[in-house]
């Protein structure tokens, strides 16, 4: 965890360019992303229809 | 290092970068803030102008008058409006001097090499506010509306965006090809530092925008208030259905098409999706992710932008919606077009095509007021700034208690506090008290309030304007001296590229458009002709 600390509140530096990992090897998927990604998409769809009867100028008027 | 067992809720408070921006972005703000008690002591941040070499006659764009004091043109009180009249170029000087003392206490309580520091930052200031002034040409900057006011028959219509590259260029030069100069500035070449503290800043402009509000509708009189309110409205509902469309699309793009680890898809899913180098870093921090990731996307946001800036507006102009739907068009570019300068010059450049289509079609008998379609771009933007750090709090949550979390292990709710990016509480703290204000003695820009309110004014606009974007300017100037192109080819940078434009232009700009349509569809622009 420590190193997880260092790695986000340091500064940026030309020795921190380092990147050859930040793009390969991907994590398998796991259900508690599939559960981020319903929550966003479900969060949308509420205030799709809410805002699709409020919002005066929304194509339902 | 600290480590989690024995951190306070205090640790790093004097020594880390995030708390360092809000420090010096509160202090800014701050001074900023005792314009309301008719006490100006902001005006003096200098702010660039498009210039020529041979401004036509009775035309603008003097060299003398590239750079000046905000104050001159925002002071509220008559005197400090004079003094900072006659600033000029020495607000160069002005601006130097109070960010070289409050940088350089950062600098020092972050146990930095101080006497490196100070020559690294001197170098990197001067070359930035070059830049600046370069980026500022009217070739670069002026729009195909005022490009005549400076003598000129073609500009590239870039306008503040033109500067951001050049710095970025001009950092890529100095980072790969002059590795000694590099070196010499690398203790002062801090982009994080600085972008942090401008997302402080940007909390000043997001808290400032309902004063700017006011004024702008009193201009446009009460009946386009109207419309801006519905689009104020409008807007809110559009872009919260947008952003949560947008981040788990990109996201999905990212892991599984691309194939890229959980924290780089998350930070390119914020920087695509939202007002992408602020979200971007507030992401990396949020989820932890390699500073160089925030850093790759901030860079990919910048060049990107400029192309949606150069392609959208023709596009929605002459392809679709057109004049037909004009304020769709607007406000699907505000939600598609990242960073604020790019989104406000294609809105500027969209209300320029269209207000002229829509007269020629109808040879004068339709007349659209100037700025209504440009308000529409910004309207979606606004609300999409407003995310940045609502989300970045909510993914610290996801990634500390479900992603992070090892099984078996006990994280204390601490953990989430230490997690969450500092300068986000700067940006929420100077947002609010600008929002108190309005709707507090501001009387939400009733007769009794503007008084106030201008006052105000005076003291926000050189935060969230003149220093914010210098902020940008040093960001970008940073980036590219710390960049080193061999690195990125081993990064497989190229790589996230293709994921921007895939993104982009097959799921991000037809969901825009589909979802300003549904909330657009059918509003009408007053017509000035009668």
């Amino acid at each position: 965890m420590s190193e997880e600390f260092k790695s986000g509140s340091g500064s940026l530096t030309s020795d921190s360019l380092e990147a050859d990992d930040v793009l390969a090897g991907a994590e398998p998927w796991d259900p508690v992303e599939t559960k981020l990604v319903l929550w966003s998409l479900a969060i949308a769809a509420v205030v799709l229809v809410i805002g699709l009867f409020v919002v005066p100028s929304s194509v339902l008027h | 290092m600290a480590t989690m067992t024995n951190r306070k809720w205090y640790t790093g408070m004097l020594s880390q970068e995030d708390w360092w921006a809000v420090w010096m972005g509160l202090f800014f703000f701050g001074l900023g803030l005792l314009t309301c008690f008719n006490i100006d002591v902001i005006g003096w941040v200098t702010y660039p102008t498009k210039w020529v070499f041979s401004p036509p006659e009775g035309g603008k764009g003097a060299i003398s008058s590239a750079f000046y004091a905000l104050g001159k043109k925002y002071a509220y009180d008559p005197d400090a409006k004079a003094f900072y009249k006659g600033l000029g170029w020495w607000s160069i000087i002005w601006t130097y001097v109070a960010l070289t003392v409050v940088t350089t206490v950062g600098a020092a309580c972050m146990k930095w090499d101080v006497k490196k520091f100070v020559q690294g930052w001197t170098v990197l200031f001067f070359l930035t506010i070059a830049v600046w002034f370069v980026g500022h040409h009217a070739f670069f900057a002026a729009t195909i509306i005022n490009k005549h006011k400076y003598g000129l028959d073609f500009s590239l219509s870039l306008g503040g965006g033109a500067s951001f590259i050049l710095a970025l260029i001009v950092g890529l030069i100095i980072g790969n090809f002059f590795k000694g100069f590099a070196g010499f500035l690398s203790e002062a070449a801090k982009p994080e530092w600085y972008i942090k503290t401008a997302i402080v800043f940007l909390g000043v402009k997001v808290g400032y925008l309902p004063i700017k509000a006011a004024a702008t509708s009193m201009k446009l009189g009460k009946q386009v208030a109207g419309l801006t309110g519905d689009l104020f409205f409008a807007g809110a509902v559009a872009t919260i259905v947008a952003y949560m469309v947008f981040w788990p699309g990109v996201y999905v793009i990212s892991r599984k098409i691309f194939k890229l680890p959980r924290k780089t898809a998350a930070v390119l899913g914020s920087g695509i999706s939202i007002c992408g180098v602020s979200a971007a870093v507030a992401t990396g921090g949020a989820v932890r992710a390699k500073p160089v990731v925030s850093i790759m996307v901030s860079a990919l946001v910048v060049i990107w932008a400029v192309i949606e800036l150069i392609i959208l507006p023709g596009v929605f102009t002459h392809i679709w919606p057109g004049t037909s739907d004009p304020l769709v068009a607007g406000s699907a570019m505000g939600m598609a077009v990242k960073t604020d300068g790019a989104d406000a010059a294609a809105g500027e450049l969209l209300d320029e095509f269209l207000r002229t289509k829509i007269a020629t079609e109808t040879n004068g008998a339709v007349q659209w007021p100037e700025g209504i379609i440009t308000t529409s771009a910004v309207m979606t933007k606004i609300w999409i700034d407003m995310f940045i750090g609502l989300w970045a709090f909510v993914l610290a949550m996801v990634w500390v208690y479900k992603i992070d979390r090892r099984p078996g292990e006990t994280v204390p709710a601490s953990e989430v506090w230490h997690r969450f990016p500092k300068f986000v509480l700067g940006y929420f703290a100077a947002w609010w008290i600008y929002l108190a204000i309005f709707f507090g003695p501001g009387h939400a820009g009733a007769a009794e309030g503007m008084t106030l309110l201008k006052m105000a004014k005076a003291g926000a606009v050189p935060v969230e304007k003149g220093l914010r974007k210098l902020f940008f300017m040093l960001t970008f100037m940073s980036l590219g001296v710390i960049t080193d192109f061999k690195k990125l080819k081993e990064a497989q940078f190229g790589k996230m590229v293709w994921v921007y434009f895939v993104a982009l232009f097959l799921f991000i700009i037809p969901v825009a458009v589909i979802i300003a349509y549904l909330f657009h569809h059918g509003m009408e622009i007053p017509n000035m002709a009668g």
